[in-house]
């Protein structure tokens, strides 16, 4: 696989990409032809059509459809990605991209060879499908390869992969993903009788549409919304949607299950609703309340009691009583009491 | 009835201090954990965050406004029927709760029936203890206090569980049962009669002397203008932390040492303040004017050994004037004036924490930073401390005052709840 001396690369500047691209695939298809039927004359995905499979690389027909997908997309953003690759590597590095609309995408893989540029085997993957129509380019010691493709639909998301061989075989992995959604871990804990509203988020993103189902066990069944005034989907940003459910019952409870569908696929998330009645927190209130009571009633007893003590032990002592209401000054009655008489001026 | 000529200084005094160290866990530190029901409240009801945080600001306001009412019933009747009352009101209050169906039911049961509950309650029990001791008050009263920073660590992660696993309405109806023990908390406090209460008549007559008491309106401004700055840390310290992008875990840790230090600081200056002789006065204006200058010199620190040495100050001094604040009180007015001196003190003071929060926020939207806040919020300090200089007696060596923390703890529920408020924004 060797790179051809002056092409240095898809680097240049937007106006230059086009006709860069059409030198790369040119490149590409005459090595296809010198290789012959060896590895990648496979399709990599219905874009391609039927007419990519007629024979291994076939450079008359390959290249039109290139270049009519080129032209009927060009109005896709661009996505480009790139991965650098080491011989000392010992993980394999992954790159994980969130896509949500049909995009171009164009994917770089850098390696750095320790040996001889070009001994190095390069491939691309898509899962365990090769992939052919790869551009790879050398300067020094560095090693470039590209692979350029479009998605439109879900089939074409998935993890690409390019491979360095030279003594171990690194691996760059890109794996295409539709965003995720956001959902409460913890479980919603509500009340019969109370509303509740379920809340699906997703960041950066704006789906298409959003469905909601509800679930016992792993059936999952849509949720109607023409039940009258039970529930009601609605969301204030795209990216976002609620669930209300209203006069909640014991039956609510359970999963549900939001879905955000993209053009690339969908992505789930589920919340837990948990309905209890209000007799399961009334339970350890009643308790504790019996519990204050018994507190309140020892504390008043054992006071009760210590002053009768008082009363039968000392007799004629002066004690204080339990009553609450502050009774006038009375202590010229009992007298003889020798405990706290200090003085007896009653002015501080 | 025997009048007892001193305090009895222990005995039954502990159990009062026990009394009082639950009482301030149930009232503070229920409402700085508050902020736990705050998020789940703005989802249930669908409301503004402003329009939740109102609750505990009534909650706070009517517990404030509300003491010198618990002061003059306690006069009247006695602190036992008048806390077991504001015990059953607390509780009634959290039980409609967590029925309500509308955010105005939850003002109405939280904000003012809990609210009057928690006025009948703190007040009266924090004069109770200046009365049940006199040597021994200041540490009393820390010890006492110490419920406050002790249950702010415990309730926050128990209402976090109990909303989890019951939701709001069944964590607010148990914490409505955990209120209940307020009334079993009055139960403990045994009506004590001391020599001057006869001489001193009802509410009424206490009251108006009061307010021709010199010395009492006085130390009721240096009060108020130190509740004015003492509370603003406890709001912005958070922001200003990521003004100078701190990350939330250190800044919640370094909030953390702050609030230990505080505890300690409150048994160590309870402590010295009955073991060092003269008026408690001046101890009240040694830590009020450090607190004053860690205040200040926030703003001048960078590195995060610095800020985390000026926490440390910040919150051992501010904890260390609570106690002596509650301590100078008695020694101002009397045991026998004390329950109405209190709530008339706790009323005024706490105005100054109403305003403080607010200015220093606006200071920080005028300035662009917390620096004006925190050095305003020093002089606030400083300006009650040199008050403090004109109490009588202040440079001789006469006998001690009681401590007066009521409005400081009042503010400090009221800073931890505007800062749950402002965090969950």
């Amino acid at each position: 696989m060797r790179a051809l001396p002056g092409l240095r690369g898809l680097r240049g500047p937007p106006s230059l990409q086009l006709p860069l691209l059409l030198l790369c695939l040119l490149a590409a298809v005459r090595r296809g032809w010198a290789d012959g039927n060896t590895t990648g004359a496979k399709a990599t995905g219905p874009s391609w059509g039927g007419r990519a499979r007629l024979g291994p690389a076939s450079p008359l027909t390959t290249l039109p459809i290139r270049e009519e997908m080129m032209t009927k997309y060009s109005n896709l953003s661009l996505e480009s990605h790139n991965i650098s690759l080491t011989e000392q590597s010992s993980v394999p590095v992954e790159k994980n991209i969130t896509l949500e609309r049909p995009s171009r995408i164009e994917l770089t893989c850098n390696f750095t060879a320790s040996g001889d540029v070009n001994s190095v085997n390069v491939t691309w993957k898509k899962g365990d499908e090769q992939l052919t129509n790869y551009c790879i380019n050398a300067t020094g010691k560095n090693l470039y390869t590209q692979y350029m493709f479009t998605i439109i639909n879900s089939n074409q998301m998935g993890n690409y992969s390019c491979f360095f061989e030279e003594e171990k075989k690194q691996r760059g992995t890109f794996n295409f993903r539709v965003p995720e959604v956001q959902g409460k871990n913890k479980p919603l804990v509500t009340y019969v009788g109370d509303s509740t509203v379920l809340i699906c988020k997703c960041q950066h993103c704006s789906p298409l549409n959003w469905t909601w189902y509800s679930s016992n066990g792993s059936i999952q069944v849509p949720v109607d919304v023409h039940v009258n005034d039970k529930y009601a989907i609605n969301g204030t940003n795209a990216n976002e949607t609620r669930l209300k459910i209203m006069q909640l019952s014991e039956d609510d409870k359970g999963s549900y299950w939001c879905h955000a569908v993209f053009q690339l696929g969908e992505s789930q998330m589920h919340v837990e609703l948990v309905v209890l009645s209000y007799l399961v927190p009334l339970k350890p209130f009643l308790g504790i309340v019996v519990e204050v009571i018994i507190l309140v009633a020892i504390i008043l007893f054992c006071e009760m009691y210590t002053q009768k003590k008082k009363m039968h032990t000392d007799d004629g002592k002066e004690f204080e009583q339990v009553e609450q209401l502050k009774s006038d000054d009375s202590n010229g009655v009992e007298n003889n009491a020798p405990r706290h008489r200090k003085s007896e001026s009653v002015s501080q | 009835m025997a009048h007892r000529a001193e305090p009895p200084d222990g005995g039954w005094g502990w159990m009062v201090v026990l009394s009082a160290f639950f009482q301030s866990a149930l009232v503070f530190g229920v409402l700085r954990s508050f902020g736990v029901f705050f998020v789940e409240l703005v989802a249930a009801f669908e409301e503004q965050a402003a329009r939740v945080s109102w609750i505990a600001s009534i909650g706070i306001a009517v517990q404030q406004f509300g003491s010198p009412v618990g002061s003059a019933l306690s006069t009247k009747y006695g602190p036992r029927p008048v806390v077991m009352a504001g015990g059953i009101l607390a509780a009634s209050g959290m039980l409609l709760a967590s029925l309500a169906t509308s955010l105005t039911h939850l003002y109405l049961s939280i904000g003012l029936l809990s609210g009057s509950g928690w006025a009948l309650t703190f007040t009266p029990t924090m004069a109770c203890l200046s009365r049940y001791f006199s040597r021994r008050r200041s540490l009393a009263t820390g010890l006492a206090l110490t419920g406050v920073g002790l249950s702010s660590f415990a309730f926050a992660p128990l209402f976090q569980w109990l909303v989890s696993h019951y939701a709001w309405r069944g964590a607010l109806l148990l914490v409505s049962a955990l209120s209940l023990h307020l009334v079993a908390c009055g139960a403990l406090l045994r009506p004590l009669s001391l020599r001057e209460d006869p001489v001193m008549g009802g509410p009424g007559t206490q009251l108006t002397s009061l307010l021709h008491h010199g010395p009492f309106l006085r130390y009721t401004a240096a009060l108020t203008l130190i509740n004015t700055g003492y509370f603003i840390p406890y709001v912005h310290l958070m922001a200003h932390l990521q003004d100078l992008d701190w990350d939330p875990l250190s800044a919640a840790f370094l909030l953390s040492v702050a609030a230990i230090s505080d505890l300690v600081g409150r048994v160590a200056s309870g402590w010295l303040g009955d073991a060092v002789p003269g008026p408690v006065a001046r101890l009240l204006m040694l830590w009020t004017t450090l607190t004053g200058v860690s205040l200040a010199l926030f703003p001048v620190a960078r590195t995060p050994t610095v800020l985390m040495a000026l926490a440390v100050a910040y919150g051992f001094t501010s904890g260390a004037l609570t106690p002596v604040a509650f301590s100078v009180l008695p020694e101002l007015v009397g045991t026998g004036r004390i329950y109405c001196g209190l709530g008339l003190v706790q009323m005024v003071e706490s105005i100054g924490g109403l305003l403080g929060a607010p200015l220093s926020g606006y200071l920080r939207d005028v300035t662009g930073n917390y620096t004006v806040s925190f050095v305003v919020a020093g002089a606030f300090l400083l300006a009650g401390s040199a008050i403090l200089i004109t109490l009588p007696r202040f440079c001789s060596s006469a006998s001690t005052s009681k401590p007066r923390d009521l409005v400081t703890e009042a503010v400090d529920t009221k800073v931890s709840l505007t800062k749950e408020g402002l965090g969950e924004d």
